[in-house]
């Protein structure tokens, strides 16, 4: 069982790292400056994204996404709640799908 | 004169609105349903049936922008009884931007298939890849607290997902023998003091959300009753996953990649064969692993309007069960898919599908079970 405990620590270790990683580079304004130097057009674009692109990218990948006539404001509340929850998606990106789904239904 | 009648139009106008005004607290009732019919051929045996209609409702309150409850119900005819079910019910609070905490009975984040592509309106065919499901060796839901959340990395985003759950128990083959040593992860009753501890951690390098990658961990020290031989057997999981879903223009259409690697690890024990009425120990090493890859197919960029509602499907699955338990597997499987979406929630699903079976419960040889299946289901 040794290999087993060893590749137990070596899971363990790499999710710890990639955690300590995302938050910290998360923090850290330094690396979207570096970023938007090598590629400003890309990051430049990215803070951009409507709510039109965000819903049309976020809410295809796993299931068909609903258009914003399929519910009523209330009901949108309701299920960005949810989709932000199930999904684990960013506070930035379910907001501005969420103004998108209200703002066109 | 005119004033004071606007001006009481106009109150007695806001009084009606108002009571159309959205209540603070928001419910919503919503489910999905499904039912069908298979025709499926093992080694030689045909056999055919309608399914009973599977009804599965939701239920969704809102109380504030940050807190919010969730359950769903299953009804399904097993044979002829109603079976009934609670898939989850838990309530969650938005902490903060990146942190969510949610409790109860909720559906496990090791790797996708079971939180996210699950569900009949939802998954692209009508059977779940092998590993999953009943006596498959991915958990699917269990109680207990989770933390989840999500950091945007300017253009990636990363999701976490960390959990301490009740856990699984381990069959000690006393009530099925031919089961010894499997985990039952549908025992929800903590049957000793040690917890589950999971996690999940998911990576969409693409800043078009087109790709993800997960990585999934669980482990517990324990899997037995406190006072029984089997306390001391601990279970380690893992499960990588990918998806992939982007719309492109030269292939005029949109394609899904799907993928879950899962592999399960049981610290060895002894367990008991009875034969000619003499107990006899045995004991093998029990790591059971599965994967599947699905690859789907829309032509939503099609001129025809038949054609954009297609979809066209494929998915290899295969299943590995340790060798030497009563229980020991070698499964492949190869299902192929004709969907027609009639919304983005209710699609009518054709398959075919081929499994070959090495072993399996308690039987020896080689089985293989061709199955033809045509499948309804609906979310609403
Ligand atoms: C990571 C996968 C995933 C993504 C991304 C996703 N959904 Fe969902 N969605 C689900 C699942 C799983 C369900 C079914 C929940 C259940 O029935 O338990 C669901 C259900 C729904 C429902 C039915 C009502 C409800 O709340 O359950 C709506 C509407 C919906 N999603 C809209 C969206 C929208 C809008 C987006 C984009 C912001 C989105 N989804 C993104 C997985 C996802």
């Amino acid at each position: 069982m040794k290999t087993t405990t060893n590749f137990k620590a070596a899971i363990i270790l790499s999710v710890m790292a990639s955690i300590m990683v995302a938050c910290s580079s998360n923090k850290k304004p330094i690396a979207t400056d570096t970023a938007t130097e090598v590629a400003g057009s890309e990051v430049d674009f990215k803070i951009e994204k409507s709510g039109a692109q965000l819903w049309g990218e976020v809410c295809n990948r796993c299931h068909i996404a609903p258009s914003p006539a399929d519910y009523n404001d209330t009901d949108w509340e309701t299920i960005s709640l949810h989709m932000r929850v199930r999904a684990n998606l960013t506070e930035e990106e379910i907001t501005k799908i969420e103004s998108f789904l209200k703002s066109a239904n | 004169m005119t004033l004071i009648i606007l001006g009481l139009g106009s109150s007695a106008l806001a009084q009606t609105y108002n009571t159309f005004e959205p209540s603070k607290t928001q419910f919503m009732l919503r489910g999905y349903g499904h039912t069908g019919f298979e025709y499926l051929d093992t080694g030689g045996e045909q056999e055919s049936t309608f399914l009973g209609a599977t009804f599965a409702p939701i239920f969704l309150y809102k109380h504030s922008d940050k807190l919010m409850f969730e359950a769903e119900l299953e009804f399904e005819l097993e044979g002829n009884e109603l079976k009934t079910g609670l898939e989850y019910a838990d309530v969650m609070y938005v902490l903060n931007k990146h942190m969510t905490v949610r409790a109860g009975k909720f559906l496990l984040p090791f790797g996708t298939f079971m939180e996210r592509l699950h569900p009949a309106w939802i998954n692209r065919l009508p059977s779940r890849p092998l590993g999953f499901g009943h006596d498959g060796i991915a958990p699917a839901s269990d109680i207990g607290v989770e933390l989840r959340g999500a950091f945007d990395l300017g253009g990636p985003k990363l999701n976490y997902a960390v959990y301490v759950t009740n856990g699984p128990r381990i069959k000690d083959g006393s009530e099925e023998p031919e089961e010894a040593g499997m985990l039952d992860f549908g025992y929800y009753e903590d049957v000793n003091l040690a917890k589950a501890l999971g996690g999940r951690i998911g990576l969409l390098p693409l800043s078009d959300s087109s790709m993800e990658w997960g990585i999934s961990a669980y482990t517990t020290n324990s899997t037995g009753a406190e006072d029984s031989d089997y306390k001391d057997v601990g279970a380690f999981l893992w499960a990588l996953d990918l998806s992939y879903v982007k719309s492109i223009t030269p292939l005029q259409g949109v394609v899904d990649i799907k993928a879950q690697y899962n592999s399960s690890n049981v610290d060895t024990a002894t367990y008991y064969e009875i034969e000619d009425g003499i107990s006899e120990p045995y004991s093998f090493d029990n790591q059971s692993s599965s994967f599947y890859t699905q690859l789907s197919y829309r032509p939503i960029m099609s001129g025809s309007d038949f054609m954009k509602q297609l979809e066209f499907v494929g998915r290899y699955s295969d299943f590995n069960a340790p060798e030497g338990a009563e229980w020991e597997e070698k499964s492949t499987q190869y299902a192929f898919g004709l969907n027609y979406w009639l919304s983005w929630r209710s699609v009518v699903k054709f398959s075919y599908q081929t499994t070959k079976m090495e072993g399996g419960h308690d039987s020896d040889g080689t089985t293989r079970t061709n199955g033809l299946f045509v499948h309804w289901a609906i979310g609403f």
